[in-house]
């Protein structure tokens, strides 16, 4: 059996195909125009989705995919009442000791306590956050220092007034706030024995949980709140709330779902069923925010559907003009010798020129796009392969399913008839 | 040696509505390599549908047609095609080049659906083009040619495979009488480098180039005769 000669003279049937649009430019232009705005949207569509998704990871990422907080949470007077008569005690170091006993999965449990305490000479365009917390506590958060050490078991068992500085409360500080120099936390001194690098933080959007802003932290050994009065504890709903926050690790990601199971349990056994703390596990954070995306992926997706299907069919009915048009040239090149399939094959390959030209143009304008979006609506974008391979991939089969038809319709025609057609 | 062309008992029937029109009747033709035949016939004889059936534009309703020892009245779509590409040159009376490409290309065409590749093909389309004489309107379109140098690309079109048959529906009918003699003197030296040709024509004198003629009337050959050098 003969294989159709113009597939093996691509070069010369895009040529051909791409002269015969070339010969109506404006009827071109026009017709691509919903190709345009359909790869348009669907580039811009994927960049904001791969931008917000990207976003959402590095803050999970910050909180720990390996991760399950435990926050101590405001109570409402009914809430509080029942408190008391569960006798709950709050969030502290029991709960701290009892999911390290309990759960078989955690490898390390850190805890802390947020303090309504001032740091005296820092500026007034900076709030250092004085927090009190375990030793371990750096390390679960993978925190480091730049300059000195971070806190110690010794600190804690030593009960020394010492603190490790965020990079900015210690820049804000200047040279008071080397290492080795001493800082007023309301009315005490604490010698700095380290400042922490610089933190790349990303806001988290939820509510449930925010990455902490290292950098304008004041940390403190857990033993040392002792000396601030109760009142300095901002958990002030829940004063005999012993810590803001405990910090759970498991060995592996895909153990945080059963032993947040097994927290949930223990908690809600030990608080007496009052609910004065949050179990938060950033994967489901993670969950939640994919399951936004997504959502808002098949509203957009919507658009950008629409848009090329009338895009499509603007191509469709330009193309069944053009056979319409040409049935001359069929005639033509059926008498020398072109098949069926070869002339399927020339007008599909006009098509696909066309609306593949359209979704060059679309991505180029998508990333106009795109650069707007992030420019003007400071939203997170991100321009990978994916967005510019689908939506030239997108137009290409738009082209091939809209271009079948009039193509179809081109070959079936009657040579003779295609020939004497005036 | 067989003919180039074996065509019995051909019958060509149109359905129009509920009539049915015999376009053709018992048709019997044939001829050898190098002839040049043409068939003459007024307007509705049928000459053309003759003419689309031996080109293979077409398969007769009943008979048999032989071209090069090959059954083609039973063959598939595709088939033809290739024969059409390979071993029919086709020249219209309205020229039919494509007007979005220039000469070149325009007689580059039956190669994308023809057997030759690579270099062979320039080759063969500047031939060609050299032979009409019109090398140096390679790169002109269609629109800026006169009717006689858009019938000698349509010639260089329908040469440049080296076909077996040469067909011409009317080829001189869109052309002044002194253009229409140049193409008819082409014709002749085509013929006389070995060239088959089979010429559709309505006016006696562009049948006088032919060895011989055929007159076709209401689907039938009225009468078949070679014509002399004297009688040319």
């Amino acid at each position: 059996m003969r294989h159709t000669r113009l597939l093996k003279k691509p070069v010369k049937v895009i040529n051909i195909a791409l002269r015969s649009l070339l010969q109506h430019k404006l009827r071109t232009a026009l017709s691509i125009l919903g190709v345009i705005c359909g790869v348009m949207a669907v580039m811009t569509m994927i960049s904001i989705g791969e931008g917000a998704k990207r976003e959402s990871l590095v803050q999970i990422e910050q909180l720990g995919t390996k991760n399950i907080y435990i926050k101590a949470i405001s109570l409402t007077d009914v809430q509080k009442k029942k408190a008391m008569d569960g006798r709950s005690p709050g969030l502290g170091a029991g709960d701290a000791a009892r999911i390290r006993r309990e759960c078989p999965g955690v490898t390390d449990v850190a805890y802390l306590k947020e303090l309504r305490a001032s740091v005296m000479a820092a500026a007034k365009d900076i709030s250092p956050q004085v927090v009190a917390c375990s030793a371990n506590y750096s390390g679960l958060q993978s925190i480091h220092v730049s300059h000195g050490r971070s806190l110690t078991e010794q600190d804690m068992v030593q009960n020394n007034q010492v603190c490790v500085l965020g990079d900015r409360v210690a820049k804000n500080l200047g040279l008071q706030g080397h290492v080795g120099n001493f800082v007023r936390i309301e009315d005490s001194l604490f010698k700095i024995i380290g400042q922490l690098q610089p933190f790349d933080r990303k806001a988290v959007k939820s509510g449930a949980i925010t990455a902490r802003n290292y950098n304008e932290m004041v940390i403190i050994p857990l033993a040392a709140a002792a000396m601030f009065d109760e009142k300095q504890s901002i958990n002030s709903v829940s004063k005999s709330s012993e810590l803001t926050e405990i910090i759970v690790q498991v060995r592996s990601a895909d153990q945080v779902d059963s032993t947040a199971k097994i927290i949930r349990r223990i908690m809600e056994h030990a608080h007496g069923g009052v609910e004065d703390y949050q179990v938060v596990v950033p994967q489901e954070l993670l969950r939640q925010s994919q399951k936004i995306q997504r959502t808002f992926n098949v509203v957009l997706g919507s658009i950008a559907f629409i848009s090329l299907l009338v895009g499509g069919i603007g191509i469709m009915n330009i193309m069944l003009a053009t056979v319409s048009e040409r049935t001359r040239e069929i005639g033509i090149r059926r008498s020398l010798g072109a098949t069926q399939e070869d002339i399927i094959i020339q007008f599909l390959t006009e098509a696909v020129s066309l609306t593949f030209s359209g979704g060059l143009i679309g991505v180029l304008t998508g990333t106009v796009c795109v650069w707007l979006v992030s420019t003007i609506a400071k939203w997170t974008t991100a321009i990978t392969m994916l967005s510019f391979i689908l939506p030239l991939l997108t137009s290409v089969l738009i082209g091939i399913f809209f271009g079948l038809y009039p193509a179809y319709l081109a070959a079936k025609m009657d040579p003779i008839a295609a020939l004497r057609y005036e | 040696m067989a003919n180039l062309i074996e065509a019995n008992k051909i019958c060509k029937d149109f359905q129009i509505g509920v009539s049915k029109i015999q376009a053709l009747r018992d048709i019997d033709f044939h001829a050898n390599r190098g002839d040049f035949v043409a068939i003459m016939g007024a307007s509705g004889s049928g000459k053309s549908t003759l003419l689309y059936i031996l080109g293979c534009l077409d398969r007769p309703t009943t008979g048999t047609y032989f071209l090069d020892g090959q059954d083609v009245s039973h063959t598939t779509d595709r088939e033809l095609s290739h024969i059409r590409a390979n071993l029919i040159g086709f020249i219209f009376q309205t020229f039919n080049l494509l007007p979005q490409l220039n000469i070149y290309e325009n007689v580059e065409v039956p190669f994308l659906y023809g057997s030759i590749d690579g270099e062979e093909i320039e080759e063969r389309v500047t031939r060609a083009i050299r032979q009409v004489g019109l090398l140096h309107r390679l790169k002109h379109r269609p629109s800026e040619l006169s009717g006689g140098e858009m019938q000698r690309v349509a010639i260089a079109r329908a040469i440049c495979m080296d076909p077996v048959l040469i067909l011409a529906d009317e080829p001189t009918g869109n052309l002044d009488s002194q253009t229409g003699l140049d193409i008819l003197k082409t014709f002749e030296e085509l013929h006389d480098h070995g060239a088959t040709i089979l010429l559709v024509t309505h006016a006696r004198e562009v049948a006088a180039f032919a060895r011989r003629k055929l007159t076709l009337r209401d689907g039938k050959f009225i009468e078949t005769y070679p014509i002399t050098e004297e009688a040319r």
